[in-house]
């Protein structure tokens, strides 16, 4: 293509409209389908292997480490306790809670859950690292184990950590608008209490590292599948007391991140201790019980909520109060509660809300933040509450939501809080899937079946799907502002034969970014993607990148590519100075057409961009001193959106999409066994940059929220010893139990991302969890069945058919 | 051990330890890293390679297990004529997300291709019951697999089984205990 | 993760295979396919010190037609099981439940023989031998010996193979016509069973005739429904029947829960699915829930 010619807009984007919105296959396939994708472990480089001694208790003291055999068994170069880390290191930085605790990357004299690392051992190989770490004796005297929620609040509980004085390690409560007023002037209040369980997205590829270091400088090089190098720069620098150029990351192929691959800086730092103990390369490779046991985890909440309602169905206010199980790791205990403001009053025109929240730590496994981070669970909440309330009022499901939608008039709207959906049509995004899904029709099939003993049942759920986070959302409590907003870089550059280079600060982890930025660049600079090269790879030394830089928030579509327009402006900008010179010809008679650049109206005065690229660098000297030479611009960009939090008013995200989805259930009532024949999905997406990446996206969203809402949990015995420690008895959906989705289409572009993009990765991770439950509810109304727990398991379900009444 | 295998068409000999696995085997001594892993109980699939055209688990079994016999990776498929046309449909399809479970899958739909070779949906999603992609959400791979049996065959084609099978058993047509009704999964489609 | 340092031995005979058990004792563990001996040595939950793998005697893998019984080497897979003709036609329960044993490649490597010894109380094959009073043919150093299906299960993964023996045959009955079923529920289909019922009879008029049925997932090892057994044989299938006995049919037994399924919760499903088995083999449809 490249043969459309068109002028160039002062202020527009694009010169092309080739690429962007198509179904480009993606250019990163064509390594990984025959095997050539380089994942971490994929590395060829000498390195030693290292294994974990983990703790096999919840709660204990360690009285004693005996390491002897270990540092004789075969291979072995190093070996590491707790101590000392703990000698060489800052103790971990806590983002979220307000408490002041003491905790290292390693246990240190007291283990806090199971699979906590209490000893690194460093051997030739895998197979001997893990001879010698069976070889190492800790004496443990085992402490009470503080498990639930419930048992971290009651009256004289054990301390997960005693400097605190507390297992609530955060506490806070907001209010907006007048919910006192609301409630009092209320006619029918709808009120339950929920339970989320502590599951996982579980990328396939686990936590991986290589750690190199150089005795003679004292920096290293770090290969891991880390998501946010950014904070990971700050944070392992700070703990590992070298400055941030110390250490270089280098992020090649990463096997899916979900988030979950946020938190692997505390590995980090310990493989950069074992590599400068041992004195050679160290390689980490999660083991997949490791991932399962130690640190990957959503926490479970349990949600008080009830929502105040007008005798016509009109929501008044919202009330919630949110205890949450963040485990032992201070890091990140506290970053779940607040995030859920952006979503709080959902699709609707709430105008009142309250919320309150307690972060309660126990001697279960770290949390991280997983694919919705506190979303799914604020949703499953809001959208089952509707759902009660239609039933109370006798409504149908779709009809009081549409009394409640936000109406696309409103647009921009601000919530109570002061989060502002940008755009978007609700009312019409339910009435295409409930059209998609033949509704009504289901709804007869479903009371039709119903005589001859089958029980389906219809679930509608309206979700938002936020993007890009406002970073410093988790410093309202802590009154601190920092990290605020959400900034990221690109290099956008010609090479010297012409050839367009991209790089940016953020990494890859199977979104096909690479994909979509040539998409984009080619069409603001009118060449084809295949001219754009972009590696995958990230890399400290030469990505422009920002504290915040990584994937995850579903901040690409906003932040990263506005931060490649930006870059690819510049150089376009300076592209036509320089064709302008060589042509003699005003920048404004130009225009861009495959790969030259020529005066608009006659092709035949052109330039290349090779020539182009010459000048810039190798015939410099011809050009006019006010053109400085080169064609490589950085750039970085920030959605202006973000407003600094103050507690009355913040926006947690920057963008924000919603869908609706439509699921049938059938239970057998038998059972309790639920399958999913129908499931419709209409995601506003704003605008498409590729449709088969986007309905990837949406795809496997949804089906990690049937994981949670069916299958997945993380299950602890009353010592706390975790009860689903392998694929066997952690259950991920399958091909064959998952259903075909049928999606529609619906595009309201977004105001304020730079391509009018918004977010695809977790709105299916967000609203399938309440469409399911409500789908499995409605299949059950003969017998009086509420959902107010997930998963829903065959057995919670037919113990409810059965008379509890209750999943 | 001495053992030797041919892999991908080529004779590999090396002294191994009776425990090193199957999948060590070819990720560290043949240094070919298109075969992943993804847990260590065999649930994942991530290692799928073809042992005599069957595809197994290779974290599932030793690589002194494998002496004589011939193994197809990943990295096998594709010849001097270009992508294997399952390869292709993955990338025409998007298949493919994060990539981890992509070797593995293409594996066992190379192996379903060659004893069905224009198979349902569920026969594909069935043939899937031993990989896990925690990305696609799987449809946009059984997408590829269905679009792949109508491929055509000018590279060997999908019904070309990447090594021939031995032995008359194991490709039969199907199920006839699916089919008929009297087995179930309780929570199948 | 990792298996722990082990000695390697292939036998190419059956001869060899059961000398080196001998000089070998307890020390020893039989390997077939590997499909569960490997994970738990990669988990290090078994760690022996020898592990004699089967794979290289060529002699035990073989479905063969004797007549009256069809003899089943014990290195068969399941999914050469699966697909033989031969016993689909003539022994239809085997297939049937070794297709739904684990997943593709899982079928491709485990074995019978596997199975049978690991005596898995979730076994889909040990519930399938056993409705089919198969016979196994125990092969050591000392000779050769044959034990009823129904004595072989010990308890859990416990059977009364002893450590210098290798189970080498499988003989089920040759019972073309006959009606069989095997019901497995399972979270997912390739998940050990939750309960698995195997259940083969004859329609002897109208009345249901050598009715054999197994029950595996559901105590510390597979089990014979001899209640159901006594209950039906004899007597015409019909709902009111069906329902009755499957009802009773988990009366005594100790009915194992974990995480997956209480022991209150198993029991219920065990019923349903015994009804449900009935059911297919007497060609009785019916609401789709029945109340037991």
């Amino acid at each position: 293509m490249g043969d459309s010619t068109r002028p160039l807009e002062s202020d527009g984007v694009f010169v092309t409209s080739q690429w962007v919105g198509a179904a480009v296959p993606r250019r990163e396939d064509a390594r990984t389908v025959q095997g050539q994708a380089r994942y971490v472990d994929d590395i060829d480089m000498d390195t030693a292997h290292v294994a974990f001694v983990r703790s096999p208790h919840a709660h204990a003291r360690i009285t004693a480490i005996d390491t002897r055999d270990a540092e004789a068994s075969p291979g072995v170069l190093a070996v590491m306790t707790g101590r000392d880390v703990a000698a060489a290191t800052n103790p971990v930085a806590p983002r979220g809670i307000t408490a002041s605790v003491t905790q290292y990357v390693m246990a240190v004299d007291k283990v806090r859950y199971a699979g906590e690392p209490v000893v690194a051992v460093v051997a030739g190989t895998q197979y001997l690292a893990e001879d010698a770490a069976a070889r190492v004796h800790v004496d443990y005297e085992p402490l009470p184990p503080v498990v639930e929620i419930e048992e971290a609040l009651a009256e004289g509980a054990p301390l997960v950590f005693e400097e605190a004085g507390t297992n609530v390690l955060l506490h806070d409560a907001f209010e907006h608008g007048d919910v006192a007023g609301a409630f009092r002037g209320a006619d029918l209040v709808v009120k339950e209490t929920f339970r989320m369980p502590r599951f996982s997205s579980t990328p396939l590829e686990p936590w991986a590292i290589i750690a190199q270091w150089d005795p003679g400088t004292g920096a290293f090089v770090v290969w891991s599948n880390d998501q946010q190098p950014g904070r990971t720069a700050i944070n392992v620098s700070r703990t590992l007391r070298v400055p941030i150029d110390k250490v270089r990351y280098i992020i090649p192929d990463s096997g899916g991140g979900f988030g979950i691959k946020l938190a692997v800086w505390p590995y980090i730092v310990i493989l950069c201790l074992l590599a400068r103990r041992a004195g050679k390369a160290v390689r980490w490779i999660q083991t997949r019980s490791e991932h399962l046991l130690a640190g990957t985890h959503t926490p479970e909440a349990l949600i008080e909520a009830e929502l105040a309602l007008a005798r016509d169905g009109r929501f008044l206010a919202i009330r919630v109060n949110s205890k949450e199980n963040d485990g032992s790791f201070v890091h990140t205990a506290g970053i779940y509660p607040l995030i859920k403001f952006a979503v709080i009053v959902g699709c609707y025109g709430i105008r009142a809300t309250a919320f309150e929240f307690s972060t309660v730590v126990t001697n279960k496994a770290p949390t991280v933040q997983n694919r919705g981070v506190g979303k799914p669970g604020m949703t499953f909440v809001l959208e089952r509450l509707v759902d009660l309330a239609a039933r109370a009022l006798d409504l149908d499901p779709a009809e009081i939501r549409r009394r409640n939608f936000v109406r696309p008039e409103q647009m921009p709207y601000t919530t109570p809080t002061g989060e502002v959906y940008e755009s978007g049509d609700y009312p019409e995004c339910l009435r295409r899937a409930l059209e998609l899904a033949g509704y009504d029709e289901w709804c007869r099939k479903r009371d039709a079946l119903r005589e001859e003993g089958r029980y389906l049942g219809v679930g509608i759920a309206a979700g938002i799907e936020p993007g890009t986070s406002n970073l410093g959302y988790y410093y309202i409590s802590r009154g601190r502002p920092d990290f605020l907003g959400s900034v990221e870089g690109a290099m956008v550059g010609a090479d010297f034969d012409g050839g367009i280079t991209v790089v940016t600060g953020s990494v890859d982890a199977g979104q096909g970014h690479a994909t979509t930025v040539a998409q984009v660049v080619a069409d603001m600079l009118a060449i084809r993607p295949e001219q754009v090269s972009m590696s995958t790879h990230f890399d400290s030394a030469t990505s422009p990148f920002a504290p915040h830089s990584g994937t995850y928030a579903n901040r690409f579509n906003d932040v990263e590519l506005g931060a490649v327009v930006a870059a690819t402006r510049k150089l376009r900008a300076k592209m036509l100075r320089i064709a302008a010179f060589v042509l003699g010809v005003h920048e404004r008679s130009l225009a861009l057409r495959a790969g030259t650049i020529h005066v608009e109206g006659d092709p035949t005065k052109a330039v290349s961009f090779q020539e182009i690229a010459a000048y810039a660098y190798k015939k410099a000297l011809l050009l006019p001193e006010e053109i400085e030479p080169g064609l490589r611009e950085i750039a970085y960009y920030q959605n202006r959106a973000a407003k600094v939090p103050r507690r009355e008013e913040f926006n947690i995200q920057l963008t924000h999409a919603n869908a609706v989805h439509v699921v049938v259930a059938e239970v057998d009532v038998a059972t309790g066994f639920v399958t999913l024949p129908k499931y419709v999905i209409v995601h506003d997406w704003g605008r498409q940059l590729n449709p088969g990446i986007v309905k990837g996206m949406v795809i496997g969203s949804t089906v990690h929220g049937i994981g949670a809402a069916l299958y997945e949990e993380f299950l602890y015995s009353p010592d706390g010893q975790l009860l689903t420690g392998t694929f066997m008895d952690y259950l991920k959906p399958v091909a064959l139990t998952v259903p075909r989705f049928d999606l529609g289409e619906m595009e309201s572009p977004c105001p304020t991302s730079p391509l009018g993009t918004k977010a695809v990765g977790e709105g299916g991770a967000i609203t399938s969890l309440p469409a399911i439950a409500n789908a499995v509810e409605d299949a059950l109304r003969p017998f009086g069945v509420t959902v107010t727990s997930l998963p829903i398991t065959p057995e919670k379900t037919l113990r409810a058919i059965r008379g509890a009444r209750v999943i | 051990m001495r053992i030797r295998v041919r892999l991908n068409g080529r004779t590999v000999e090396h002294d191994v330890e009776p425990r090193l696995l199957l999948v060590h085997f070819i990720r560290q001594v043949a240094r070919l890293t298109g075969t992943h892993v993804g847990c260590d109980t065999g649930n994942c699939g991530a290692c799928t390679v073809l042992v005599e055209g069957k595809a197994v688990k290779s974290c599932l079994m030793l690589a002194v297990q494998a002496d004589g016999k011939d193994i197809v990776t990943i990295e096998g498929l594709a010849n001097g004529g270009g992508l294997h046309p399952v390869q292709r449909a993955f990338i025409e399809k998007f298949g493919v997300q994060c990539g981890y479970c992509t070797p593995g899958m293409i594996m066992s739909a190379c192996a379903l291709l060659a004893s069905i070779p224009s198979p349902s949906e569920f026969e594909v999603r069935e043939a899937l019951e031993g990989n896990l992609c925690m990305c696609t959400g799987y449809e946009q791979i059984v997408d590829a697999i269905l679009h792949a049996s109508t491929l055509d065959r000018g590279h060997g084609g999908p019904r070309r089984a990447p090594q021939a099978p031995h032995g008359r058993l194991g490709h039969g047509p199907g199920d006839p205990g699916r089919a008929s009704g009297t087995t179930e999964a309780g929570h199948g489609r | 993760m990792t298996p722990e340092r082990f000695e390697y031995v292939a036998p190419a005979s059956l001869d060899e295979a059961t000398s080196t058990l001998r000089d070998l004792g307890d020390e020893a563990k039989v390997m077939a396919g590997g499909q569960s001996l490997l994970s738990l040595m990669k988990l290090r939950l078994a760690s022996p010190r020898y592990v004699v793998d089967l794979g290289r005697v060529p002699a035990l893998n073989y479905i063969r037609d004797e007549g009256d019984a069809i003899a089943i080497g014990a290195l068969v897979t399941y999914a050469e099981l699966k697909a033989s003709a031969l016993l689909r036609e003539r022994c239809a329960l085997l297939p049937r439940a070794a297709s739904v044993v684990g997943d593709v490649q899982v079928r491709n490597r485990g074995t019978i023989g596997g199975a049978l010894a690991h005596a898995d109380p979730a076994g889909d094959l040990c519930a399938a031998v056993l409705a089919l009073d198969a016979r196994l043919k125990l092969v050591s150093t000392r000779g050769e010996r044959w034990v009823w299906a129904g004595e072989f299960f010990l308890g859990m993964y416990a059977s009364v193979l002893e450590p210098d023996e290798v189970l080498a045959e499988i003989r089920v009955p040759a019972i073309a016509g006959w009606r069989c079923a095997y019901l497995k529920a399972a979270r997912r289909p390739s998940d050990f069973a939750l309960v698995g019922v195997a259940v083969r009879c004859r329609i002897d008029g109208r009345a249901c005739a050598d009715l054999a049925m197994a029950i595996t997932g559901v105590s510390d090892r597979v089990f014979r429904a001899r209640s159901v057994e006594e209950a039906l044989n004899g007597r015409e299938l019909e709902t009111a029947l069906i329902e009755e006995t499957a009802s009773r049919s988990m009366d005594g037994v100790d009915v194992s829960g974990d995480i997956h399924a209480s022991s209150e919760y198993r029991t219920h499903l065990a019923r349903v699915y015994v009804s449900r088995a009935i059911r297919a083999v007497g060609a009785i449809s019916g609401p789709p829930t029945p109340s037991v």
